[in-house]
């Protein structure tokens, strides 16, 4: 019952009970599916195979697909191709400290107005902060 | 003395370590009994047990397998019920 172009039912997963066509035979128990589903490999044990068969190349690109079923029918699934972004990563310590030296450097009068202002600041905080009260919740 | 309404087992008690380093004892609501598939009566996996009030704040996607009958039936009887339905039809 396993050959290319037949039309099976996908029985476990987020796909299951939907249609889809067998497009390629891989090694072992996988086979490439495309249809209603979305167009990935997959075991024979998660297909139900039907009667019906459509005339298919090895390997057929999911627009053929999508213009079989559409006549059949059939909704063909697509699915967008993910914009490509770049992953913001971190930068190490070492380099970062170097960044902040080179950055200092340019521009360094202003730096040096900023810690004083952060130190008013601070001062001025720990005079108005009062010692918090212990409250013990009971149960 | 505790509340009388804590004596009754209705409440079920958890002990916690305080950051004191006393164990105190809590008595919280209990929990619902888990999810069990309508066709076998298996334990359903993939489905928290936690009380209404949080199952409302949880997104769907962690409430339930996302599958045709996700949360209602097991896997093995959605496959099943499944290809009856397709044999079904087939025969037709």
């Amino acid at each position: 019952m396993i050959s290319i172009g037949r039309i099976c039912v996908k029985i476990a997963g987020r796909d299951a009970g939907k249609r889809c066509v067998i497009v390629d035979i891989l090694d072992g128990p996988f086979v490439l599916i495309d249809g209603e589903t979305r167009r990935k490999r997959c075991n024979i044990m998660h297909l139900e195979p039907l009667e019906q068969k459509i005339d298919i190349k090895k390997g057929a690109s999911h627009e053929e697909i999508k213009d079989i079923f559409t006549k059949m029918g059939i909704t063909a699934r697509d699915t967008k191709p993910k914009a490509k972004t770049t992953r913001p990563h971190k930068l190490r310590r070492s380099k970062l400290a170097k960044d902040v030296k080179t950055e200092t450097a340019k521009t360094a009068k202003p730096a040096e107005k900023k810690t004083a202002t952060k130190t008013v600041k601070k001062e001025t905080t720990e005079k108005t902060e009062k010692p918090k009260k212990t409250v013990k919740k009971e149960e | 003395m505790v509340e009388g309404r804590k004596k009754s087992r209705t409440f079920r008690r958890v002990f916690k370590k305080t950051p004191g380093g006393i164990t105190k004892k809590y008595y919280l609501k209990r929990k619902p009994a888990k999810a069990q598939c309508a066709g076998c009566r298996q334990n359903l996996k993939g489905v928290p047990r936690e009380r209404p009030f949080k199952m409302q704040n949880m997104p769907k996607t962690k409430k339930r397998p996302d599958r045709p009958y996700g949360g209602v039936l097991c896997s093995r009887c959605m496959r099943k019920k499944i290809i009856e339905q397709i044999r079904k039809v087939s025969k037709q």
